[in-house]
């Protein structure tokens, strides 16, 4: 019984553990920044190769938290994404007084996510969301000094705040309506009165704040620029990437009685998210709420591929996830090392940026191309996988419609690439000396970039570990 | 349930929160005078703006506090079942006890506890 409790617990205690190493070690010890960044990162690698070995399938406490394989996975690719946010944090982190106060922070995050992921009882869930956003708004405001980012935060609090009561509305009247909390009891007892589809339309909307869906999506943009930037990239990747991984589940296997209900909204909200995403990203000229744009129109991507809702699509959620991490943080990782040195942000800035740091340039071109879905990368198997998964059911409007908009994010991706390699500048970015953890970071982006694409055991493992109907 | 029944249950609910306005407002025979907009305290008369800053100190107080409140609540119901749990229940408390003792640590480290 105790021991069932390490082995399937493994991954959040790996992180609880190291959560507490960096409490105690900034209340006993008085250590260099650099030597704590070097302990956490090398705790976090550690940590992400733990994640690989000894899991098993199980259930604790009443069906509460749930783990096998496809969890397992899941966690792993944000363990991935936290080691790289965090490799590439160290150019602006040197600096700050609060070290282990940030990583404490991020890895509570964390924590939040992996419980949420695991989560069999809505009340689970509901706890993991909150562990999850509430040291987020904390890691926004992490700039002290500039009063950008304590907007953020605000804003940040303020929205998830809201997002957090319709998603508490939603689970009150749907365990007033069925008389259970937990997943696996509550599939049968949905029949699709208009009580739980009331309560489904809450608890949705509750999920779009978080991977901000367009009617709820305004929070994102003016947080995504006031944060810092490895603030940024976490939120954008590994916050928005484990709630969708739980709103997949939860709709593949809660929700699956009223799935005629829920493709159509899904089909219209995933529309309405990449034509807005996108129609804005066109006229951004900071580079954060540019991204910020792009991740929108990304999300209306992966709605398209929800809608399936057979193996494919959750396969090509996931696979998709996999591959926006890649190419996010390594576009993220540029930015991040040009803010932290230069403190420039704007796309104007990046004019002649290939003269003077032709590296860095390869590295966002290629993340950019990723992103825009160009073919010999990764982003354009994770798209096709999506675009195919979302036709399985014959609907082919909404894939039309997103080809359509293929087209039209390559003319603001490539403006930064034609910035970046055409542009002539009279003040240039000077030329960044990339520390050596940037440099890892960026190596495992692209590389990913490259090969995830490429090598299809990788689609072909996920796969098999997904499930559908 | 129909959705009648929500429709019903949604204007219930909103007559319910807005009634008790409208009716207050109706009922009650008001006076408005400069007194009465001052904010109470302790019942002698009011001195200054209320828009001044506070000392941030009070706030960390009351952050310390929550940390034990949270685990005075949860110490009562573990109290009941100690014993029927067993060794388990003294494990799981420790834990507990350590958790929030290392938050109540880094907030003395940092000074957290000393008037400024």
């Amino acid at each position: 019984m105790l021991s069932d409790f390490f082995i399937l617990m493994k991954q959040e205690l790996v992180i609880m553990v190291i959560i507490f190493v960096l409490l105690l070690l900034k209340i006993g010890a008085d250590m260099s920044n650099e030597k704590m960044m070097n302990l956490a990162n090398g705790l976090l690698l550690l940590n992400l190769a733990a994640g690989f070995t000894g899991n098993q399938p199980g259930v604790l406490f009443n069906e509460m938290y749930v783990t096998n394989p496809l969890i397992v996975l899941e966690k792993n690719i944000l363990n991935l994404g936290t080691l790289i946010i965090s490799l590439q944090s160290f150019s602006w982190l040197k600096k700050h007084d609060h070290v282990p106060e940030f990583y404490v922070l991020l890895l509570c995050t964390l924590l939040g996510m992996f419980f949420m992921i695991s989560s069999g009882n809505l009340i689970l869930f509901y706890i993991g969301l909150e562990l999850s956003s509430i040291p987020l708004a904390t890691m926004a405001n992490f700039d002290l000094a500039a009063k950008r980012s304590s907007e953020a935060a605000m804003k940040f609090i303020m929205s998830s705040a809201f997002a957090s009561g319709l998603l508490l509305f939603g689970i009150s009247l749907l365990y007033g309506a069925t008389g259970t909390l937990t997943f696996s009891e509550m599939t049968a007892l949905i029949t699709g009165s208009p009580l739980h589809i009331f309560a489904f339309v809450l608890l949705l909307a509750g999920f779009a704040f978080k991977i901000s869906v367009v009617p709820f999506h305004l929070w994102t943009a003016d947080v995504y620029e006031g944060a810092p930037v490895a603030v940024t990239s976490w939120l954008s990747v590994v916050s928005k990437g484990s709630v969708l991984f739980v709103f997949v589940s939860v709709l593949y296997t809660v929700f699956k009685p009223i799935a005629g209900n829920w493709y159509n909204m899904l089909f219209l909200l995933s529309v309405v998210t990449i034509l807005i995403g996108n129609l804005f990203a066109i006229r951004q000229n900071n580079i954060k709420r540019f991204l910020a744009f792009s991740s929108i129109a990304q999300i209306g991507f992966i709605l398209v591929g929800i809608t399936g809702s057979s193996q494919v699509s959750s396969a090509s959620v996931v696979y998709f996830v996999l591959i926006y991490v890649f190419s996010n943080l390594a576009a993220f990782g540029v930015v991040a090392l040009v803010s932290a040195v230069t403190g420039r942000e704007q796309v104007s800035d990046y004019k002649g940026f290939y003269k003077t740091n032709p590296v860095l340039s390869w590295v966002l071109t290629i993340a950019l191309f990723s992103l825009a879905g160009v073919p010999p990368t990764a982003g354009f198997f994770g798209k096709f996988f999506l675009l195919m998964a979302g036709a399985g059911k014959g609907n082919y409007i909404p894939i039309t419609i997103a080809a359509l908009n293929m087209i039209l994010s390559f003319y603001y991706y490539l403006r930064i690439v034609k910035a970046v390699f055409m542009d002539a500048n009279e003040q240039p970015i000077e030329r960044l000396t990339i520390p050596a953890y940037s440099k890892l970071a960026m190596f495992i982006c692209v590389a990913g970039i490259l090969i995830t694409g490429l090598a299809g055991f990788v689609y072909d493992y996920i796969y098999a570990l997904s499930f559908g109907f | 349930m129909g959705p009648v029944a929500l429709l019903v249950l949604t204007i219930a609910a909103i007559l319910f929160s807005a009634g008790g306005i409208l009716v207050s407002k109706f009922l009650v025979r008001g006076s408005v005078n400069a007194q009465k907009g001052q904010p109470y305290e302790c019942g002698i008369p009011s001195e200054g703006s209320p828009w001044n800053q506070f000392n941030v100190g009070y706030y960390l107080f009351a952050l310390l506090f929550l940390i034990f409140d949270v685990e005075l609540i949860f110490v009562y119901p573990w109290a009941v079942v100690v014993k029927k749990v067993g060794i388990m229940a003294l494990v799981e408390i420790a834990i507990f006890f350590f958790i929030l003792f290392t938050g109540f640590l880094y907030a003395h480290k940092k000074g957290a506890l000393k008037w400024m």
